[in-house]
């Protein structure tokens, strides 16, 4: 190749000099990228939302200095497409908290390692935390995670409604499906085309799991490798809740109301009277509590058809990433922020912050069993509050007995197949069984596919 | 598409192609020989950057994405070939079908609406003399808005119960749907939404009427036409290479709809949670199967698809406008 | 609407020119007002942002505080600033160049390798997303800033289809006349052509930048810290954290598409006329 005129070279070359300093100019990326090799320890998916997370934070951070990392907490909810991504471009955080139902899909297909090792280095006994916690944190009997948290389902209800209409939460039930969808027609409030209240909310999609479980339905089996979504129990669980849904005028205008809802604030759904009742995580008992200690609240337990409490546990549990820059240190992080110690102090923290600031502590469920004793018998006191320690009490009681979705190769994908099933009849494109049926077929596919790779 | 593959000779007219050829024309035959070489040799530094670029980030690339299409591939586990299987999964998932349609659906009612909306615009800004540049600005404020922020604004302003549209459509006694969860009205919602931003086809559009020769409308009177007659005949000719422009350019932004959908339905697990397929569209599904899911063979596979389908939209539109649009001395 | 003709109005009634105007400022209204819904809401408190009172009852300028003190903005701003900055700059300067080379010179496979670029323009941009992806992480860069812009340093098909139009337009005698007096071709490129064509190459730049300040898509897939976050990124990222099924502060979420937005209608206000302009442009030479 002949060489281009000397004229030509000399201002090509020096283009490629001014290109070559434009990485430098935009190069914030790669440089923080370079700064954060060895000494940052990064998390993904925590939010330091209170003093019970930062608190634990703060012991982690101690528990790392020794090793001469800084962690560094990427705020935000677990996002799965940043997660894997990450982990393919081999940026993986080195320590990943998410729902613990996702956590059988990542380990099936590589992203997580299994904390074998790091459970016997640390002489963490697993036997210390929540039974189900752990089954749902682990793949054919390897742990992938530790619990993070511990979410019971309760159901409450705004007793002053109730009474205004002529009931009262003392004979409002989820066991008996006619009654409850009875209490649900009167219950709401409608205003021109609009509806001003829930009567029952249901939480669709996110409840279905407990809705067919209700109904004598689980949606995988024990072994986490036949999909169960079109029993014909779940379809009708998933018809029912729908009905529930649609004797309120339907989902567009309940999903509405319930978007405009000031959850967090003063003027919340039980203050303004928005709402009668509905399965909630109990975290919701702490934000009332904060929010609108007065409100005349009746906590209650939700029911199966059988009239037996019923209660599905979830959470967040910590896992180790494949790739992992920390892998020893991101072990001894995770045995740091679930240890029994741990937890108790930043109960503690939490309970003398809340109290501080005037509202009723209304405890802490934590997954670690040594914990939830402790904190249950020493860090909680009776408030006072009938309403709310009547709530804690229940959350504590129902904590020892949830039953969780089992732990499966297709982790997010399974989610994924129901939540969109049940949203594609609530906005009426497909009947239950329909998408149901559509969703078996999607799961298992993904759960064959999943289990196809590891064999 | 004939105004875009040969762009008309400049101005100047007889300097193109025939300047061009000449080369320069000093010098023996020799060395005029040599001058050629380290002209073309020039030229071709020139246009390297562009080469580099297509091989590298178009060509390659698709080239592997070809090969990929045929495998497993997830960036993180080991890679195999699976044959024809993503492009058969194609036909039998129905989220394939579903988003394909949901795209195809917001393309048709978009494009025809946002080309006729742009037009009466722009035709109203002609009309109003000196203020025009005024509310062409206005117009075309929304455009800079970017789609992440304009996603937010199609939850809050179009939110069922408390919205502001179905707010204002109470003022006359219509009560407006629920525009963000009724599956049947998240596309109108999202098509009325993406309205907002046609600033840009005004533009152009308004550009265009401003050039029509004022003499043809004058001749068009002296014949005798009507409003409409001279719209049909002068207006609508005159602008056609416009709007057959703007007809390709907004079907292939329409068919590849991401970011506003993305933004109100999609994302972490809890935006996700409530998101029923109705907002579904095809790159959005590629998108997630691509980096959510991480199946990279599968999402080439869509991708193709995806090439196939615009491709082929993109002829029929060529073939068919070609009736339609008029170019001024077109001998063809 | 009811005007569909063409026709210079001189003759025209007051009474057909006030209903225009009237339309024009409905239409305006329309455009407008989703701007001002914004910004008000955004200094509503919580409980008041649905309640489309143009004027807050209360204001609340602890919005913003509490965004800013939430969220890293202004690192978001600066990251944003730097990579439309290298975006624009890049895709400038290259696709002038290449541009110049299809316009002046005539090699073999011209026509054949500019009909190419036209094909790329046409090209889906979603098509590409996922090989992109795999180049760049290839080169282990699929976690940083650097996918955002560097594209741009090999050209834009667009811009290098629109710039040729210009450089085409330009009188060829004037590097002839350059070429005589022993100028070489970077100095035609360089020193004549690319000052001639400075309004295009404006042009260019601003369209680069709009495109990249509000890009979602590239920055969803390369960037996962937050430090790196470009606006609409973080912005995705508040909505994902304040708005539906999050903590349901819409306030916020008002605040920071605000704080998001401003930037581009400044920068739209100072250079509107090129805006305009250029956007004309493509209109009638595509």
């Amino acid at each position: 190749m002949a060489a281009p005129p000397q004229r030509i070279r000399r201002k090509a070359a020096g283009l490629v000099a001014a290109f070559a300093l434009l990485p430098a100019l935009s190069g914030c990326g790669g440089v923080s990228m370079a700064d954060s090799g060895n000494s940052t320890f990064t998390t993904m998916g925590f939010m330091q939302s209170d003093a019970l997370a930062s608190d634990r934070m703060d012991a982690a951070r101690k528990a790392l200095a020794p090793d001469g990392l800084r962690i560094q907490v990427n705020e935000g909810a677990f996002d799965s497409q940043q997660f894997l991504s990450a982990v393919a471009a081999g940026d993986a955080p080195d320590a990943v908290v998410m729902d613990r139902t996702l956590v059988g899909g990542y380990a099936a297909r590589g992203a997580l390692m299994p904390l074998t090792d790091c459970l016997k280095r640390e002489r963490i006994d697993t036997g210390g935390y929540v039974r189900t916690a752990i089954d749902e944190g682990s793949l054919d009997g390897t742990v992938y995670a530790l619990p993070d948290s511990y979410d019971s389902r309760l159901l409450l209800t705004n007793d002053k409604v109730l009474k205004d209409n002529g009931t009262s939460a003392a004979e409002f039930t989820t066991g008996n499906w006619k009654k409850l969808e009875a209490a649900t027609r009167t219950l709401q409030k409608r205003s021109g085309g609009k509806l001003t209240r829930i009567g029952f909310d249901p939480k669709i999609p996110e409840f279905f799991p407990m809705w067919a479980k209700a109904n004598g339905a689980d949606l995988i089996s024990a072994d986490g490798r036949t999909a169960e979504l079109n029993d014909p129990k779940a379809v009708q669980a998933l018809t029912y809740a729908v009905k529930l849904v649609d004797a309120q005028g339907g989902w567009g205008k309940l999903k509405a109301l319930r978007d405009s809802f000031d959850m967090f604030g003063a003027k919340n759904e039980f203050v303004r009277e928005q709402l009668g009742s509905f399965p909630m995580e109990d975290w919701y008992v702490n934000v009332l509590a904060g929010a609108s200690p007065k409100i005349d609240l009746a906590p209650d337990v939700f029911r199966g058809r059988d009239g037996k409490p019923l209660n599905w546990s979830s959470g967040l549990g910590w896992a180790i990433p494949k790739n992992a820059k920390h892998p020893e240190a991101a072990c001894e992080f995770i045995k740091t922020m679930t240890s029994t110690k741990t937890w108790v102090h930043a109960a503690r923290a939490k309970a003398k912050e809340t109290r501080a600031s005037g509202s009723p502590y209304t405890g802490d469920v934590t997954g670690n069993l040594a914990a939830d004793r402790i904190i249950e018998h020493e860090v909680w006191k009776p408030t006072g509050n009938k309403a709310f320690d009547k709530a804690t009490r229940i959350v504590f009681d129902l904590s020892r007995k949830g039953f969780a979705v089992p732990s499966n190769p297709a982790g997010s994908e399974f989610k994924e197949a129901w939540q969109s099933a049940v949203n594609r009849v609530l906005s009426g494109e497909q009947t239950p069984q329909q998408a149901l049926d559509q969703a078996q077929r999607k799961a298992q596919s993904a759960l064959d596919l999943a289990n196809e790779g590891r064999e | 598409m004939q105004s875009v593959l040969t762009p008309k000779p400049p101005r100047s007219s007889k300097s193109g192609r025939t300047a061009r050829a000449q080369g320069p024309a000093t010098g023996t035959p020799k060395a005029a020989g040599s001058a050629r070489r380290r002209e073309i040799w020039a030229a071709y530094g020139f246009i390297s950057p562009w080469i580099v670029g297509f091989v590298v980030f178009t060509a390659g690339p698709m080239l592997a994405s070809l090969v990929l299409s045929f495998t497993d591939y997830d960036a993180i586990g080991s890679t195999h070939n699976v044959g024809f299987a993503n492009y058969q999964q194609l036909f039998e998932d129905p989220q394939v079908a579903k988003s394909l349609m949901n795209t195809l659906i917001f393309a048709v009612l978009r494009v025809p609406l946002a080309m006729a909306f742009a037009l009466v615009l722009a035709m109203l800004l002609l009309k109003v003399g000196r203020t025009a540049g005024l509310f062409r600005t206005v117009f075309y404020l929304p455009v800079m808005t970017p789609p992440v922020a304009v996603g937010i604004l199609f939850l809050l302003l179009f939110n069922g119960n408390v919205g502001l549209i179905n707010h204002v459509l109470g003022f006359f006694g219509i009560e407006g749907p629920s525009w963000t969860t009724d599956s049947f009205w998240v596309k109108p919602g999202l098509v009325l939404t993406s309205l907002w931003s046609v600033g840009s086809t005004v533009v152009i559009y308004f550009a265009a009427l401003r050039s029509v020769p004022k003499d043809l409308y004058e001749a068009a009177e002296l014949d005798g036409a009507g409003r409409w007659t001279s719209f049909r005949h002068v207006t609508l000719p005159q602008i056609s290479g416009t709007l057959f422009f703007t007809l390709i350019v907004n079907t292939i932004a329409s068919l590849q709809t991401f970011t506003e959908a993305y933004t109100a339905f999609f994302g972490t697990a809890t935006t996700q949670s409530y998101s029923s397929d109705a907002a579904l569209f095809y790159v959005v599904y590629l998108f997630q199967q691509a980096f959510q899911y991480m199946h990279m063979g599968y999402a080439s596979a869509l991708a193709w698809l995806l090439f196939l389908v615009i491709l082929v939209i993109t002829i029929i539109q060529a073939k068919v406008s070609k009736r339609f649009v008029y170019y001024e001395g077109d001998q063809r | 609407m009811t005007q569909l003709t063409m026709r210079p109005d001189t003759k025209e009634g007051t009474a057909k020119r006030a209903l225009r105007v009237v339309g024009v400022l409905l239409a305006s209204v329309v455009f407008l007002y989703p701007f001002v819904w914004l910004i008000s809401a955004s200094l509503k408190p919580s409980t008041d942002v649905f309640d489309n009172a143009l004027i807050p009852h209360v204001v609340q300028w602890s919005n913003y505080q509490e965004l800013w003190n939430a969220l890293p903005l202004f690192t978001w701003i600066g990251n944003s600033v730097l990579v439309t900055l290298a975006a624009a700059v890049t895709v400038t300067v290259s696709s002038a160049i290449v541009a110049f080379g299809f316009a002046y010179f005539r090699f073999p496979g011209r026509d054949a390798l500019f009909a190419l670029v036209i094909g790329t323009m046409m090209l889906p941009a979603a098509v590409t997303m996922v090989p992109q992806y795999m180049v760049w992480n290839w080169l282990h860069l699929a976690s940083s800033q650097v996918p955002l812009w560097a594209p741009n340093l090999f050209g834009s098909a667009f811009y290098i289809f629109l710039l040729r139009q210009f450089f085409l337009g330009l009188p060829r005698e004037l590097f002839e006349a350059a070429r005589v007096d022993g100028a070489g071709y970077w100095t035609l490129f360089w020193r004549i052509a690319a000052p001639l064509c400075r309004p295009a190459l404006i042009v260019t730049f601003i369209f680069e930048v709009q495109a990249s300040w509000t890009d979602l898509v590239r920055p969803l897939i390369y960037l996962r810290d937050p430090q790196l976050y470009t606006v609409p990124r973080g912005l995705k990222a508040v909505l994902d954290q304040f708005g539906d099924g999050g903590e349901m502060r819409w306030e916020i979420v008002c605040a920071a598409s605000v704080v998001v937005t401003v930037p581009m209608i400044i920068a739209f206000f100072v250079c509107q006329r090129h805006f305009t302009q250029g956007i004309a442009t493509t209109g009638s030479k595509g």
